[in-house]
């Protein structure tokens, strides 16, 4: 049944009423209408619906809603406002700045079909941030190794990721 | 991109915009006050939203100086929303931020045609910007008082004896009759031809208005980028699976069992646990849908699970498949192309004769999103579709085939998603079908969203095939002759899944295998080559068995398999360097020079192969290097593999891949180099990893751990390679990218190990198989 859960989603409050093993997805895509991320697999096999709960990358598909209650959840339509914050930004600077990973993924021209991006770039800042300046190697085994799957790209943009990475962490050092 | 959603007028009437409605959705119009009739045929049923003779039809210029241009084509990923609007750029001498594209919507747009046929898309709009350029610079000469040839033309704004006007004003208030001409038809249903469909192909846009030279292009040639990217980083992005109307319904499928099984009876709701989920039928069509998404994926499962369906075993299995190929009776091929009297006697003469068997199971598309759509079906019988197709109007007809209604009462609206990879090329497969008879059937919008399983499952694939292929060498080891044949199941079902599983109409495609070898060895003329098809595997079950489609690459993939392993083969047996064999059989100056440039940077060294010291055993890693070349669309490619393979284990690791192209002038570098790095990806994953793998009764490769796909871990190093020329017109710059990966990895392993593989994917467990024989 229905229950109202209130979530905290890119530093605003926001209040929902679900069922609360109702995965996150669906509550963020349909309920918050945040839909930057993707439904790919259903069970955590892809990365296409990931999104950030503390900091921390949670597939979305099986995260059941009532365990991002009293977290953080970030997705990329936040990542801005998450930058903006670190950089200490005014409020008329950071609405045209974006977070350098979405900045980087544009300069790289990283998205083909984009489905899977919203997860890949999660991806990135959570790498980014325990390890700011990454190597080559250590990036295919973030996108690759960190449980629970690899993040999947079917277009192949891979390569165009990994560029992506490291020029996201040379912007952030900066 | 958020209006292409706006639900005009009232939503239970049709939607066919009038022109009227075109009018006012255009804002200022080019061709003001001149309000064209519909375009109209003999026929009885009008295809023509727009009429396509008709400049305002494809291009306006606003007051603005901005530039909106229509296209039927859609983006499938690889850039082509930018170059459709480098083009016009180029040609009307503006600047591409100018231009704004509406793709795909079969009410908003004047052609059709493959999304996949970028060259004839571009083609098409870069001659309307031609056209319109010669009726712009007549308008300026008329109110400038200066004559044409005194004008010039930067960022939209003519300029001749010290004054200027922009483009936007010279069409302010202007009258002016521009007519496109036009050949080819629409798409709509034919069961006589060969994909149930003719008018696939769209409209061409003939004549030939003056355009610039490629040696004269600013905008063509430059990496422009591509307009959608910031909207799909930033999360704005309105995708297809965002689409949502007021009432609508959220549908998860029930499917059958097998391909073959038949609907013995549904699943019930139990309405205390799912208070608002329905189940919805026809055939053995079967779902539950919901206002609730949740909801109605939960009571999907619970009926899905009580639903009982026939039982049916008509699959070979998928480790059965070669043999089950093998003893068919394939009967008269489909298609030959070659003399088989010269090659017979090719081969009587023949030094030495190398014969070669190659293979591969069925592989699939396998986007990250599974299959999508939206439907609205109305009262009278019309119907509006959301969809992700790459083929609208050919979708159009299909689904009025499906309804039997006219086509123009269907109207489709695409919009971006998952990559599709070819499968949605013919306007078949997807989710539609099964959306449009749930909305009527309920009454209601409805939205199905595929599960990945389903998609694994029950969307089309590239099928298996095997091919025998055999050369003849002369004494100094140059190849003489070639024959070859190639077998597989059907590749191109383009029917609607869901009006299979309703017993409703579908357009029927013929069964039949084609030869897709563009040859690029011209010192190489005496060949035969044969196509043998058969239908899908398991045809004459309900569903119409393991159902068969075009991927990447279609046809000239598996079979330059078979061409390039085979010259990989000959080249060993004549002890000659395969980069030289393959100078040996050409003199096409663009092959060549890519060969060149493209082993220079590979640090390619001359030599035959295998290695000195290769060998097939042990617990060490050998290296080896391997290459290919193909030739496809006007377009050359080479790649080159370096690997690493471990004999004891069969692990085989790419270490660097090397590919180059020559697509004659190149539009976009950058967007050039990504798809190429793209494509060697997916041509690794195939290379390495993809097999479907299906029991007697059902496809069992059905999620990410059994249908494998590459990882990023697994990515080489990637070098890359242009030649651009402004003399060889366009090319396919980005398709067959992933086809050269497989042939120049397998002839790695041999260069390593002495021994050549002829199957993909290249296992550790085939591996292992191989190097024991």
């Amino acid at each position: 049944m229905p229950n109202e859960i209130t979530l905290s989603v890119n530093g605003v409050k926001e209040v929902v009423s679900a069922a609360p093993e109702t995965p996150l997805l669906f509550v963020l895509r349909n309920d918050l209408k945040l839909t930057g991320l993707h439904m790919g697999c259903g069970m955590a096999q892809c990365g296409a619906c990931a999104v950030l709960l503390d900091g921390e990358e949670v597939r979305t598909c099986v995260t059941p809603v009532s365990y991002a209650v009293g977290k953080q959840v970030t997705t990329i339509e936040g990542l801005p406002a998450v930058w903006a914050e670190k950089k200490g930004l005014s409020a008329a600077e950071a609405a045209k700045t974006l977070h350098p990973v979405q900045q980087a993924w544009i300069d790289e021209q990283v998205p083909q079909c984009g489905y899977c991006q919203s997860g890949m770039m999660i991806a990135a800042v959570q790498l980014l941030a325990k390890i700011p300046n990454p190597t080559v190697a250590q990036i295919k085994d973030a996108f690759t190794n960190t449980p629970p799957s690899p993040h999947l790209c079917r277009c192949g943009t891979y390569s165009a990721i990994i560029d992506a990475v490291r020029r996201a962490a040379k912007a952030m050092r900066v | 991109m958020k209006a292409n959603v706006e639900r005009r007028g009232n939503s239970r009437t049709a939607t066919t915009v009038t022109r009227r409605g075109f009018v006012k959705m255009g804002g200022a119009l080019f061709v003001s006050a001149l309000i064209p009739a519909r375009f109209t045929t003999a026929n009885a049923e009008n295809l023509y939203s727009l009429d396509p003779t008709q400049l305002a039809s494809w291009l306006e210029i606003r007051s603005d100086n901005t530039i909106v241009v229509r296209t039927g084509r859609t983006e499938t990923g690889t850039g082509m929303s930018a170059y459709y609007a480098q083009a016009v750029a180029e040609e009307l001498n503006v600047r591409p931020e100018t231009i704004s594209l509406i793709m795909g919507d079969t009410d908003r747009t004047p052609d059709g045609g493959y999304s996949a046929g970028f060259l004839y898309g571009m083609s098409n709009v870069r001659k309307v910007a031609a056209y319109t350029h010669q009726a712009l610079l007549g308008l300026a000469a008329k109110s400038l008082g200066i004559p044409v040839a005194s004008l010039t033309v930067a960022d939209g704004v003519v300029t001749g004896g010290g004054r200027s006007i922009s483009y936007g004003q010279l069409v302010e208030g202007q009258q002016l009759e521009l007519r496109i001409p036009i050949e080819g038809a629409l798409p709509k249903p034919d069961p006589a031809k060969w994909m149930g469909v003719t008018g696939l192909d769209g409209l061409t846009v003939t004549g030939a208005p003056p355009m610039k030279a490629p040696s004269q292009f600013k905008v063509m040639g430059t990496s422009y980028p591509v307009p959608s990217i910031p909207d799909k980083v930033t999360g704005k992005m309105l995708w297809s699976c965002d689409v949502r109307l007021p009432g609508m319904l959220h549908a998860r499928m029930v499917r059958p069992a097998s391909p073959g099984s038949r609907l013995l009876s549904a699943g019930e709701i139990d309405k205390k646990q799912f208070p608002t989920a329905e189940v919805v039928k026809k055939g053995n069509l079967v779902a539950v849908v919901s206002p609730d998404e949740w909801e109605a994926v939960n009571a999907a499962r619970a009926v899905a699970s009580a639903t009982k369906w026939t039982e049916w075993e008509g699959l070979p299995g998928s480790e059965n498949l070669t043999k089950a190929l093998r003893e068919r009776d394939w009967g008269e091929p489909s298609q030959s192309r070659g003399k088989k009297d010269d090659v017979a006697a090719a081969f009587r003469k023949a030094d030495k004769t190398i014969r070669s068997s190659y293979e591969q199971p069925y592989v699939r598309h396998a986007p990250i999103g599974p299959y999508l759509a939206v439907a609205d079906a109305h009262v009278d019988g019309s119907v509006t579709v959301w969809t992700h197709s790459a083929q609208s109007q050919g979708l159009r007809a299909r689904l009025a085939y499906m309804l039997n209604v006219p086509v123009d009462k269907v109207v489709v609206r695409w919009l971006e998603q998952s990559g599709q990879y070819g499968r949605t090329t013919y306007g078949g497969d997807g989710a539609e079908a099964d959306a449009v008879i749930l909305s009527q059937l309920s009454g209601k919008p409805v939205r199905v969203q595929w599960t990945l399983q389903e998609d694994l499952a029950w969307s089309t694939a590239s099928p298996g095939w095997v091919s025998d292929i055999r050369c003849a060498l002369d004494a100094r080891g140059r190849v003489t002759g070639i024959q070859s044949a190639f077998y597989s199941p059907h590749e191109s079902d383009a029917r609607l899944l869901g009006a299979i599983l309703a017993g409703m109409p579908t357009t029927s495609d013929k069964t039949g295998m084609w030869i897709a070898t563009e040859w690029p060895y011209e010192r190489i003329a005496t060949r035969l080559e044969e196509a043998y098809g058969m239908p899908n595997l398991g045809a004459d079950s309900s569903s119409g068995g393991l159902r068969g489609n075009i991927m990447r690459t279609p046809g000239q993939r598996q079979q330059n398999f078979a061409l390039e392993g085979l010259m990989n083969e000959a080249a060993a047996a004549a002890k000659a360097d395969p980069v030289q064999f393959r100078k040996d059989h050409t003199s096409e100056p663009r092959l060549l020079e890519l060969l060149d440039a493209t082993a220079k940077a590979a640090a390619w060294e001359p030599r035959p192969s295998p290695r000195r010291g290769a060998r097939k055993t042990g617990g060490t890693a050998m290296h080896g290097r391997g290459m290919c070349i193909m030739l496809r669309a006007n377009a050359y490619w080479v790649g080159i593999a370096e690997v690493e393979v471990t004999p004891a284990t069969g692990v085989v690791k790419v270490t660097k891949f090397t590919i180059g192209a020559d697509p004659g002038k190149v539009i976009n570098p950058r967007q050039l180099d990504r798809c190429m790095k793209s494509g060697v990806a997916m041509g690794l994953s195939e290379a390495l990893k993809e097999e479907v793998t299906f029991d007697k009764s059902k496809v069992t490769s059905t999620n990410w751990s059994r249908y494998k796909i590459l990882t990023m871990e697994e990515l080489p190093e990637i070098k890359v390679v242009q030649i651009s020329r402004d003399d060889k017109g366009f090319g396919g710059g980005s398709e067959a990218a992933n086809a050269v990966v497989p042939p120049a990895v397998a002839a790695a392993i041999f260069d390593a190990t002495g021994v050549s593989p002829r199957r993909i994917p290249l296992t550790p467990e085939y591996v292992t198989r191989l190097l024991k024989t």
